[in-house]
């Protein structure tokens, strides 16, 4: 059933749909409208889940690897400092091969407070093991959610699937809502292989010398990696089920392209609108999202780079003293395989609205930069 | 116990770091220094007990409920429970550790109880057949004879008991009142012993008169000789012959026979012994005021400190540093009885303050009976012939009873002067065993220096401070009134009580402690022990201290 | 041998642990076990006994543990108790197993929140008085008096130990109560009824370390026992919500120099100070039989 809904009920839908038996979560804006719904829902007997209210963001993961480990599946959602908060269990999550999904909703970290969009909060956790999904409609979220639970307990490896704050999360958009008769099919009931049962007891976490950690670690990287066929394998059955899919990469207009843009969540789809426009110009130019950042799709990004002249990337973040981190990874990715030159653009931090004419403006730049590399070009700011 | 787990390949881990197996491949007893060891040690009320009983054991056993058994563990040393539970001193009781935490424990009414049990079901007396070929001559059916003659006939020796008596028991039957000892249970007592064995009884039959010590020697493999004291020593004081001057053992073995007997109003009993006591309380019991005379004070006086409490509930005078001088008599009328007053003056051969006359300082009673008891005298002369006498005592080489004839034992007050029934009862034993080892060409024992323990090797923790049970009794007015028991024995609720008391020294009586806090489950609960599993005993030594009774020792690793 | 032990006799904790010798924290989980059985999970967070427990890839307990993050005990075991009800395993009860540190301090927020939401679990801080596992550090659960390494010579610890039986009561939680482990039936009985409770349960236990008091193992017991009996660590039930308290009054009180002396933590007090010492211990011992004598005042409340 088709419904009008903003991002953040589209995760509640998602959910829902999904059979989740434990919710654990605390209040953040902008997230807070997911769990409303997801509580309401709750109560109203439409999902059977648990829904513990716990006291801090670092108890709600904790309390769903508590959930996880006990072979259920569970799901959070977060935000900025409560992601930052919940940081060393994002690792923990990760080293105990919990299958759990977050939703974290873009926001800038402080100080200052800021409420508004950034991606500084997800990036900062991509080192620790969760694959990272960046959503860019309502639809694709919902349906995101879906995918991650079945990617999750095939790599048995937790996803996270991002959302930009208010662009996203509170834009109301039209969904085709899923539910959960229409899923279960697609994802069936969670069996763990491993968990906490009397029955056949186990230790869970112990201390393990220099002789051991490191093969855990190889094995969690391994599963990364093959990681790649399964979210490609989720999304094709998605598509041919439901009718939707997504990949790992979207290009757009990249085939002939000399100019590409590279981009990530929302502005994304507002991108393609600015590529439709200099289309008509006649500038050969395209431009590809970035959907799936962990696992890095090295290959994606190759095959639609490596035909480009020039490529610009913007990152809504900043890795300080570094560059922006779609621009480094991408540089990473591409290095030794083509030496398409790169322009790196920091865009729309702490929420600073990302307009076509931003995006024009970061375009018409690209196509006549010169400045030698790695330069940082901050759109916008007030020098 | 299993290995340590190690992985070739990440192909051979669990999905993450999970177990799949115990810890029990890692044998922690390596880190220890020092290692506990179960060491039992002699209850120091073992050590008091002159026939070495194991009271500990028995206790023990009657907390388990488990009486048989119990009684079993007294009659591996002392065959006649009943009987010492109401009679003997108790010097285990000097001993027990108990005493310096809240009170002894009552060990003799726990005997009795067991004891008393042990009548009620002669099943559990063992009958043992006739096995060995050498037959023992045992002379004198008192405490020591019915102890050598029962502990020879378990190890399956033939054995005739010569009695001069009619009736068996000696002093157990003719020295100690029916209201200590009652004569029923005595006869109960003694068959119990009779019938466990090959033991025949001669009666009526006075070895000296009707036969000969010599030729016991040639027609028996042994003899022992628990003949005990029979002569009343004389006071040496002019007019002690004559009407109104007794011998306390001639008043009391007519009291045992039922005589009725009449003292008179004005009794004196002079003595301070066990025999003194119980004739002033027979006197009592005939209707007597009786005044018990003793030339030192009450602190030396041998008799039991029990018996003593009781004279003087009963009513008995006392009347200290004084002995007779004189006795007149007028016609028909009361004596007149003139006592010099004494003083302490220098510790003589026994160790106690020897009396001598304060001055001139005299006193005179009135008296109607005056009973000696100022000690007894062995009739040994009829054995001068065959074996060396030490004055009218019995010589013996050592404790176990050798005399100067190889094949000739002795035991008892014959030998030592007047001692106890249960001194007896060791020495019987004691000889009877021996007979056993030299007629089996068996080498005597080793002999170990006890190992014991005392009030700071207890862990007091474990122990709530509690009075002494006591056996129900009746009033003095009321054991006045005849001959009848004093006290009740223990039911089995105060028996419990009591024995639950008991702090079972060094010797482990399965509280669990050790087993409960060891924190490396290296102590095991096994069907009748706990044992370390030196494996993984860390030799933290908590064992050790929360071991309520100095069960466990400890040594250095690698000694 | 007795038939019937002073504890029950099946055994859900295997020799070959990596505790220290005399270790309480040990016998604490053996009794705890014990009295709890084989239907237990445990979440223990960073302590003593995430390193006892053994090394990957083995345990040295009979039940599932699941190994947790310092501050996670009380929010990871809301989390499991809460999957396992939805996995459709209501039987299995599951038991947070802390220090101390992971108690009074950096897990007291989410301990709080359990408590606040009344969670399903059973709660237990074994208390050795110090951040042990890291080499003798001060706790908020150290004791007046006591040297640690972050509380070394003339900066020895003079704040008080925080009161957490108040502050878990406070929570309104049905059972709280503490325990030591020189009293092994009185744990096991407070162990067997907190599994018959639902909802928060809040278990204190006195769990002695010889290594980081400087006492000599073998005393470890005893200084469990001396606690109790020198009123230093009172053994007490809380029940009806946080408002009903019973202070065990029944033994043999023990002089505190006597508890204080014997563990080198305390051996550099001066006379003065360990009168001080033991003022504050009586005027706590005051304080709460008067909390125990308050419910009396409350309507409602108790028969007694």
């Amino acid at each position: 059933m088709k419904k009008v809904i903003m991002g953040n009920h589209a995760v509640s839908y998602g959910v829902r749909a999904s059979d989740v038996k434990v919710i654990s979560a605390y209040p953040i804006t902008p997230q807070t409208q997911i769990v409303e719904l997801l509580s309401e829902m709750c109560a109203k007997g439409e999902l059977d889940a648990k829904f513990i209210a716990v006291e801090s963001e670092h108890s709600a993961l904790t309390a769903c690897v508590g959930a996880s480990a006990a072979g259920v599946r569970t799901f959070t959602a977060t935000s900025s400092q409560g992601l930052l908060l919940m940081h060393e269990i994002i690792h923990w999550a990760v080293g105990g091969r919990y299958p759990i999904v977050l939703v974290n909703v873009n926001r800038a970290v402080g100080p200052p407070w800021s409420i508004w969009t950034d991606q500084n909060d997800s990036l900062s956790q991509r080192d620790t093991g969760w694959l990272q999904i960046y959503c860019e409609s309502n639809q694709e979220t919902q349906d995101t959610i879906v995918q991650a639970f079945k990617i999750a307990e095939t790599v048995k490896l937790p996803v996270m699937v991002v959302l930009d704050a208010f662009y996203l999360s509170h834009t109301f958009e039209i969904v085709d809502i899923l539910e959960p008769e229409q899923v279960r099919p697609f994802l069936p009931p969670y069996k763990a292989e491993v968990r906490i049962d009397t029955a056949s007891p186990h230790s869970l976490g112990n201390l393990a010398s220099p002789g051991e950690y490191f093969e855990l670690r190889y094995m969690i990287q391994k599963a990364m990696e093959e990681s790649r066929d399964v979210v490609r394998d989720v999304d094709r059955e998605f598509e041919k089920r439901f009718g939707r899919g997504y990949g790992m990469v979207k290009p757009y207009r990249c085939d002939d392209a000399e100019y590409i843009l590279v981009t990530s969540g929302t502005v994304a789809s507002t991108t393609r609108a600015v590529i439709d426009e200099m289309r008509e110009e006649g500038i050969k130019i395209g431009s590809l999202k970035i959907r799936v950042f962990r696992p890095f799709p090295f290959e994606d990004v190759y095959q639609v780079l490596s035909k480009a002249k020039k490529v610009g990337v913007i990152d809504r973040n900043i890795s300080f003293g570094h560059h922006g981190i779609f621009y480094q990874e991408i540089k990473s990715a591409l290095y030794g395989r083509t030496a398409v030159p790169m322009v790196g653009y920091i865009a729309g931090l702490g929420g600073r609205d990302v307009t076509p004419k931003v995006i024009r403006s970061i375009a018409d730049n690209l196509l006549t930069n010169k400045k030698p590399e790695p330069d940082i070009n901050w759109i916008g700011v007030k020098i | 116990m299993g290995e340590k787990i190690t992985f070739k390949s990440y192909k051979e881990m669990p999905l993450c770091a999970m177990s799949i197996a115990d810890m029990t491949y890692n044998l922690t007893g390596s880190w220890r220094n020092v290692r506990p060891y179960y060491d039992f040690k002699i209850s120091p009320c073992r050590l008091g007990c002159p026939t070495a009983e194991n009271i500990q054991r028995y206790i023990f056993l009657v907390t388990e409920g488990d009486y048989e058994q119990a009684w079993k563990a007294i009659i591996e040393s002392n065959p006649m429970p009943s009987v010492t539970g109401r009679v003997c001193f108790h010097p285990c009781m000097e001993k027990c550790t108990r005493k310096d935490f809240d009170q002894a424990i009552n060990i003799p009414a726990i005997e009795r109880a067991i004891g008393d049990r042990g009548l009620e079901n002669p099943s559990w007396m063992k009958k043992v057949p006739a096995s060995r070929k050498e037959k023992i001559a045992v002379i004198g059916a008192g405490p020591a004879g019915l102890s050598a003659a029962f502990y020879l006939a378990r190890r399956g020796y033939p054995v005739t008991i010569f009695e001069a008596d009619s009736a068996l028991g000696g002093t157990l039957r003719w020295g100690i009142p029916e209201y200590r000892l009652p004569n029923n249970l005595l006869d109960r007592v003694i068959a119990s012993i009779l019938e466990s064995g090959p033991i025949t009884v001669k009666a009526g039959t006075s070895v000296g008169r009707d036969i000969t010590l010599e030729k016991l020697e040639k027609e028996f493999s042994a003899v022992f000789i628990g003949t005990g004291l029979t002569k009343s020593r004389s006071m040496g004081v002019p007019g002690e012959e004559g009407r109104g001057i007794e011998h306390g053992l001639e008043f009391l073995r007519k009291v045992n026979r039922g005589e009725k007997v009449n003292p008179g109003a004005r009794v004196v009993v002079v003595g301070g012994g066990n025999t003194a006591m119980d004739v002033a309380r027979c006197a009592r019991r005939a209707g007597s005021e009786v005044t018990v005379v003793y030339r030192r004070t009450m602190n030396e006086m041998p008799a039991i400190k029990d018996e003593i409490e009781e004279a003087e509930h009963e009513g008995v005078y006392f009347h200290f540093l004084a002995a007779p001088k004189s006795i007149e008599r007028r016609g028909s009328g009361p004596l007149k009885v003139v006592f010099q007053q004494m003083k302490l003056a220098q510790p003589d051969e026994s160790g106690r303050r020897r009396p001598v006359p304060d001055g001139d300082k005299t006193f005179a009673m009135e008296v109607d009976t005056l009973f000696t008891a100022i000690g007894e005298e062995a009739d040994a002369a009829p054995f001068g012939k065959a074996i060396e006498l030490d004055g009218a005592l019995i010589r013996t080489k050592n404790e176990s009873g050798e005399t100067s004839a190889k094949n000739v034992f002795a035991g008892g007050d014959a030998v030592t002067g007047a001692a106890s029934v249960v001194e007896a009862i060791a020495a019987g034993r004691k000889a009877a065993e021996r007979i056993d080892r030299m007629l089996s060409g068996q080498p005597e024992p080793a002999v170990e220096e006890p190992r014991t323990i005392s009030i700071e090797n207890i862990n007091t923790a474990y122990f709530t401070k509690a009075k002494r049970v006591l056996a129900p009794r009746i009033t003095a007015d009321q054991a006045l009134k005849g001959y009848g028991e004093i006290h009740a024995g223990f039911d089995d609720e105060l028996l419990h009580r009591e024995a639950d008391r008991c702090f079972s020294c060094g010797v482990c009586n399965f509280c669990d402690n050790c087993w409960v806090y060891c924190p490396d489950v290296a102590v095991k609960r096994l069907a009748a022990e706990y044992e370390f599993d030196y494996d993984y005993c860390k030799g933290c030594l908590v064992c050790v201290t929360e071991c309520p009774r100095s069960a466990i020792s400890t040594r250095e690793e690698g000694r | 041998m007795k038939a019937v032990a002073k504890i029950p006799t099946s055994e859900l904790m295997t020799s070959g642990h990596l505790a220290c010798q005399g270790c309480g924290a040990t016998q604490a989980m053996r009794f705890a076990l014990k009295a709890l059985g084989p239907k237990t999970a445990l979440v223990i967070p960073a302590c003593c006994w995430s390193v006892i427990d053994g090394p990957f890839p083995h345990t040295s307990l009979k039940v599932p543990i699941l190994h947790t993050a310092f501050e996670a005990a009380a929010s990871t075991a809301s989390g499991l108790k809460a999957g396992l009800e939805m996995r459709g395993d209501t039987e299995t009860v599951v038991l947070a197993w802390a220090g101390d540190g992971g108690t009074f301090d950096i897990g007291i927020q989410a301990l709080s929140g359990a408590a606040e939401r009344n969670e399903d679990v059973i709660y237990c801080c074994y208390d050795n008085e110090a951040y042990m596992n890291t080499g003798i550090q001060r706790s908020s659960s150290t004791p007046i008096g006591a040297w640690t390494t972050t509380t070394p010579g003339d900066h020895w610890k003079r704040r008080p130990k925080k009161k957490m039986i108040d502050i878990m009561a406070a929570h309104s939680i049905p059972y709280i109560a503490t325990a030591s482990v020189a009293f092994p039936q009185d744990l096991i009985e407070k162990f067997r009824k907190a599994r018959e409770y639902k909802g928060t349960r809040f278990l204190h236990v006195f769990a002695p370390c010889p290594t980081g008091w400087k006492l000599a193992p073998e005393l470890s017991v005893a200084m469990a026992r001396q606690a109790v009996t020198s009123k230093v660590f009172p053994l007490v039930e809380i029940t009806e919500n946080g408002k009903v308290w019973k202070v065990w009054k029944d033994f043999e009180p023990t002089p505190i120099k006597d508890y204080i002396m014997a563990q080198g933590r305390f051996r550099h007090l001066k006379e003065d100070e360990l009168a001080w010492v033991e003022s504050e211990t009586e005027r706590n011992w005051q304080d709460l039989l008067a909390r125990e004598a308050r419910a009396g005042c409350v309507p409602g409340l108790r028969a007694d």
